[in-house]
């Protein structure tokens, strides 16, 4: 609603919208702030906010007991791995959808979304049993695959809903000047796209860096991501505030850092595509 | 051939999807639903022995909590994280400096994992340390706040930390609502001195039902899902008092090694999915013609 609005109101509601924009933000804040106390400091009573010493001391022990860099790694492989899989799979399909239409287009799409309702456990079984018989648990490959499979939907739909927006008579003017299936697709409707991929691309990176069920419950030591990483921080050792604090720091520090510098698409990924 | 497949492209290119969609989530409900309805335990078996899981899973009282659970949790998370959400679109709606920022930042929680954010949630519970020793040391010394360790309201500790995740992502989609509503209708509401709150109340959010229904799809079926904000925050604990469905399901398949429970109460929750989602499915297909 935009309307003209007094400059004292105008100070007022932007104070308030950043007071609560600091409440949210506190439990990151905190946990990223805990990360630099001992393990003392960190379970203090009152609770204190700079006036404490800073330590690295707790990276350095995470690093050293449980190699984040091999974590780090395989949810950057596996991340990636899954997103750039379920694009590739994903932009024949949202184009088909989006340009060649039929009377069941829409139908297909809702069912395809209907999927992304259903609770992950109901298929968590058969997949474990089909991992064991083609040995891939405890793999990197086998869990880009069930990440592909898991966000293929929303990837699908993403696409879908940008590639509406493009024109169709750009295609068509394509096709006169006798350009092939394969030039319309490569040449004028992917570069056209690259916001709306770029957006479809961080928000299943995003999702699967996330992933926390399927991550879990596959992998052991060899193929666990970030999200394992921290759950291992947390089960069995007792509740080290201090180190868990700085193993989740390194897990979120990529988000928060990718997400701050691109905005746009991170407000558009996170509504699929409802805030433009 | 050429002219064959260039006709064909369309349904070609779509059909890895389609099918992929089709085998992985279709034929594993089909043998989730046919596993329901055996005597498997540790291992599958797949001789069809009628209702006995379903028989099991409803006389189980930690069923039986984690299922009021889910309609404890999603109730209040749905409505409370719709109400705040809204009221955090109208007030970045006002023309707010570094609106931006502030998105991003409402937004965060949404885009972290809970497994993750739950170290400081944790910290913030918990009785001897977070919220309930910062009071204290302001002073007042009866203050208690030990939700996370009663049985009876560690799921209002769940609730909360969902809400602190969710609310931000249902303000985006307000937000978007809300930039959608005619202008001109608000323009000439103004100019006929109606006050604010009844604009609101009379045009801007009546005009928003589509988006109400959405979020509250989202809500919904995030809620049904909910395994690791449980898992990262409580455990399941004290006892089972915070189990959800999705968790009870996940003990009996990887700690219990009941499979035919597992089975059951996957079939169960799907079924809560769909009388929640079919009908809004429904309601969708019939406004396509327009």
């Amino acid at each position: 609603m935009a309307r003209a609005v007094t400059t004292n109101r105008k100070i007022i509601t932007t104070a308030v919208a950043w007071t609560i924009a600091l409440i949210l933000f506190f439990p990151i804040f905190w946990t990223i702030l805990t990360s630099f106390k001992t393990e003392a400091q960190a379970i203090n009573d009152p609770p204190l906010f700079f006036n404490f010493d800073w330590t690295l001391e707790n990276y350095a022990v995470v690093q050293e007991r449980s190699d984040y860099m091999k974590f780090l790694w395989n949810s950057i492989i596996i991340a990636g791995g899954s997103t750039i899989l379920g694009i590739l799979i994903a932009i024949p399909a949202a184009w088909s959808m989006a340009f060649v239409p039929s009377v069941r287009t829409k139908d297909i799409l809702l069912w395809m979304l209907s999927t992304k309702m259903l609770p992950a456990v109901g298929v968590l079984y058969p997949i474990s049993l089909i991992f064991v018989e083609f040995n891939l648990l405890d793999t990197r490959l086998g869990l880009i695959v069930v990440l592909m499979l898991i966000n293929l939907p929303i990837i699908v739909w993403m696409l879908y809903t940008y590639f509406r927006e493009i024109p169709g008579e750009i295609l068509e003017a394509a096709r006169m000047d006798g350009a092939t299936l394969r030039d319309e697709i490569l040449y004028v409707l992917t570069p056209m796209a690259v916001p709306g991929i770029a957006s479809t691309l961080l928000l299943n990176f995003i999702l699967a860096w996330n992933e926390a069920f399927w991550t879990l419950n596959l992998t052991a030591a060899n193929a666990a991501p970030l999200t394992a990483f921290i759950a291992s921080y947390s089960s069995p050792e007792g509740l080290f505030f201090a180190k868990l604090s700085a193993a989740s720091t390194m897990a979120i520090a990529p988000i928060l850092i990718l997400g701050w510098f691109s905005q746009k698409q991170l407000v558009r990924g996170l509504t699929f595509g409802a805030v433009k | 051939m050429t002219k064959w497949l260039e006709e064909h492209m369309p349904k070609l290119v779509l059909a890895p999807s389609f099918i992929v969609v089709l085998i992985f989530v279709y034929g594993f409900i089909a043998w989730t639903a046919w596993v329901s309805l055996t005597r498997s335990r540790l291992l599958p078996r797949y001789e069809i022995d009628g209702f006995i899981q379903y028989d099991r899973l409803f006389a189980s009282p930690r069923w039986d909590t984690a299922f009021t659970n889910l309609f404890v949790f999603g109730f209040l998370f749905i409505v409370i994280a719709m109400i705040l959400g809204l009221i955090l679109a109208i007030l970045l709606d006002q023309n707010i400096r570094t609106e931006g920022a502030i998105r991003t930042i409402y937004l965060y929680p949404m885009a972290l994992s809970m497994i993750v954010t739950g170290t400081a949630w944790k910290w913030i519970l918990n009785p001897g340390l977070g919220l309930e020793a910062t009071v204290r040391g302001w002073g007042f010394e009866d203050f208690t706040f030990n939700w996370l360790v009663d049985p009876d309201m560690a799921i209002y500790t769940v609730v909360i930390a969902a809400i602190w995740q969710s609310s931000g992502f249902v303000m985006a989609l307000f937000l978007a609502g809300l930039r959608s509503v005619d202008q001109e209708i608000i323009k000439a509401a103004q100019v006929d001195g109606i006050p604010t709150w009844r604009v609101y109340t009379a045009i801007i959010i009546p005009a928003m039902a589509p988006i109400f229904l959405s979020a509250f799809i989202v809500l919904s079926h995030l809620a049904i899902k909910s395994f690791d904000l449980v898992i990262a925050l409580t455990g399941g604990g004290p006892g089972y008092a915070t189990d959800l469905p999705a968790t009870y399901m996940y003990t009996m398949a990887f700690s219990r090694g009941d499979i035919g429970q597992a089975a059951s109460s996957a079939m169960i929750m799907m079924m809560v999915v769909f009388t929640i989602v079919v009908p809004y499915l429904y309601s969708e297909l019939r406004t396509k013609d327009d």
